[in-house]
């Protein structure tokens, strides 16, 4: 898989460490190593899953390439002039505003300018298909229509780079299924994309390549199946350990 | 990101924090007004009703001080704890964290012009009358905001480094209530040395004191005075929005993982 790749390097971890002291703990005790020694390439168009127990630092390595934390030490380089942005359903909504104000802040939250966040309102109100409730107050959705919300808005954004944070948990059923299938579409084009799950399932579908992180190292990286198979040794080790 | 955007973004984020305020009480809007007369009130009764101010004009005495100090005091307390209220946008997006103060700032300088705009009317209903004088209110203003956005940043970086900071602001600013005067007057302390050393150690007394003096005695403002705490604000903001420019991610991990 390596060697061959004369494609451009998006984005580069070398030697990421992070770690920081729990709190109220005194000198080297309590010191909690989220990242230890991460080294990675994302090269441009392709889509890389990361893979991982819950707590491992996935999160915090989508944080580091998002460019909201900085490493204690390494190096975090992106290709020049390129954005990254990280896609979380609901940028923390205002349940007191309507869909459409949430919905305009978040654009503009993501790097749109006013009238571009403008123009994409009734593309955001016709995807979600919140209807009429697009202009109610946030307060009274449910979470299936705040997911909705947040995913569709999300969506929009345009970015060189896109981080995905379990972003497909979305609505019910059918709202999932047409999540996917728009998730899919923009992964399928030229899109760079990072995808970060503990599903299994939605790695092996959308994802060329894959690396497994375990207590903040890489234990695996390459061909999607070939990480897979190896994370699901673990887990099931795991399990009959329990 | 450039400028414009960053100013476009703060607006609509004060913007539709206001809009969000109002919608969650049955008076809206009306409290921008309400609040601070309110204050105003309650300063009266307990001042001019029960201890005797012995001021004809305490009324206006007492609002010229009282609603520039609410000004400072909300908008500084406000804008201390913002990064760390928006710590879940914190984590998602990397954005200039100073953006959180400076929205907060803008949300209560909309609501301070129409506070102001009350206080006219209150001081004109009087029989005070506007002068050339009270052009000077241009510059005590300019040096109140920036006052406020130096005091916020400060108080900004301080609760993400420690979250304890919240409460010795929130002491801080009662502490300034009572040494500002507002409701009793700086030049009314009986020793002259002991007036100038409180407007020349609190800029916030000074400040005050002259929004009095423009608009209930038609002097202008000690135009050095003014412009040395301009200046200094104009520093400390300058000083500090680019450290927190620089540290930007630093200030991330505080609030996301301390």
């Amino acid at each position: 898989m390596s060697g061959a790749d004369d494609r451009r390097v998006m984005l580069q971890l070398d030697e990421v460490y992070l770690s920081y002291h729990s709190s109220k703990a005194t000198f080297d005790h309590g010191v909690h190593r989220v990242l230890d020694g991460v080294s990675l390439q994302l090269f441009e168009g392709e889509t890389l899953g990361i893979i991982g127990r819950n707590g491992v630092g996935k999160t915090t390595m989508l944080r580091v390439m998002a460019g909201i934390l900085a490493p204690n030490s390494g190096k975090v380089s992106q290709y020049p002039g390129k954005t990254s942005s990280l896609l979380t359903i609901g940028l923390g909504f205002k349940p007191d505003l309507s869909g459409r104000d949430n919905a305009l802040l978040s654009a503009m939250l993501q790097g749109a300018s006013k009238r571009q966040a403008k123009g994409y309102l009734e593309e955001i109100k016709a995807f979600s298909e919140l209807g009429d409730s697009f202009e109610e107050p946030v307060k009274t959705y449910s979470s299936g229509m705040r997911s909705r919300l947040g995913f569709t808005t999300a969506l929009i954004s345009h970015v060189d780079i896109l981080l995905i944070d379990e972003a497909l948990s979305a609505g019910d059923a059918q709202f999932r299924g047409k999540a996917e299938a728009a998730m899919k579409e923009r992964i399928s084009g030229d899109q760079t994309v990072v995808f970060v799950s503990h599903m299994e399932g939605q790695v092996q579908k959308l994802c060329d390549r894959a690396i497994w992180l375990e207590n903040g190292k890489v234990a695996a990286e390459g061909d999607t199946a070939e990480v897979l198979a190896g994370y699901q040794q673990l887990v099931k080790q795991a399990a009959t350990k329990s | 990101m450039p400028p414009l955007q960053y100013a476009s973004l703060m607006d609509t984020m004060a913007r539709m924090n206001l809009r969000a305020d109002a919608s969650r009480y049955f008076f809206g809007y009306i409290w921008w007004v309400l609040e601070p007369l309110l204050y105003v009130a309650v300063f009266y009764v307990v001042f001019n009703v029960i201890l005797d101010s012995r001021r004809l004009d305490f009324l206006a005495f007492l609002m010229c001080g009282k609603l520039a100090f609410i000004w400072f005091s909300k908008s500084v307390n406000q804008a201390s704890n913002s990064i760390l209220a928006n710590r879940g946008l914190v984590g998602k997006i990397n954005v200039p964290k100073t953006l959180f103060p400076l929205a907060v700032i803008q949300e209560g300088l909309y609501k301070q012009v129409t506070v102001f705009l009350l206080l006219f009317a209150v001081l004109l209903m009087y029989g005070y009358r506007p002068s050339a004088t009270w052009l000077a209110l241009v510059p005590i203003v300019g040096v109140n905001y920036l006052m406020i956005v130096a005091c916020s940043l400060v108080g900004a970086c301080l609760v993400c480094f420690m979250r304890d900071f919240s409460m010795v602001i929130g002491l801080m600013m009662i502490f300034l209530m009572f040494t500002s005067g507002i409701f009793w007057d700086v030049r009314a302390l009986g020793d002259p040395a002991k007036t100038e050393l409180l407007l020349a150690v609190n800029p916030l007394a000074f400040i005050l004191d002259a929004y009095r003096q423009v608009l209930m005695y038609n002097q202008a403002p000690d135009w050095l005075h003014l412009g040395v705490v301009g200046i200094g604000s104009g520093a400390v903001c300058l000083i500090v929005g680019r450290a927190m420019h620089r540290g930007n991610q630093f200030l991330a991990r505080r609030v996301l993982i301390s």
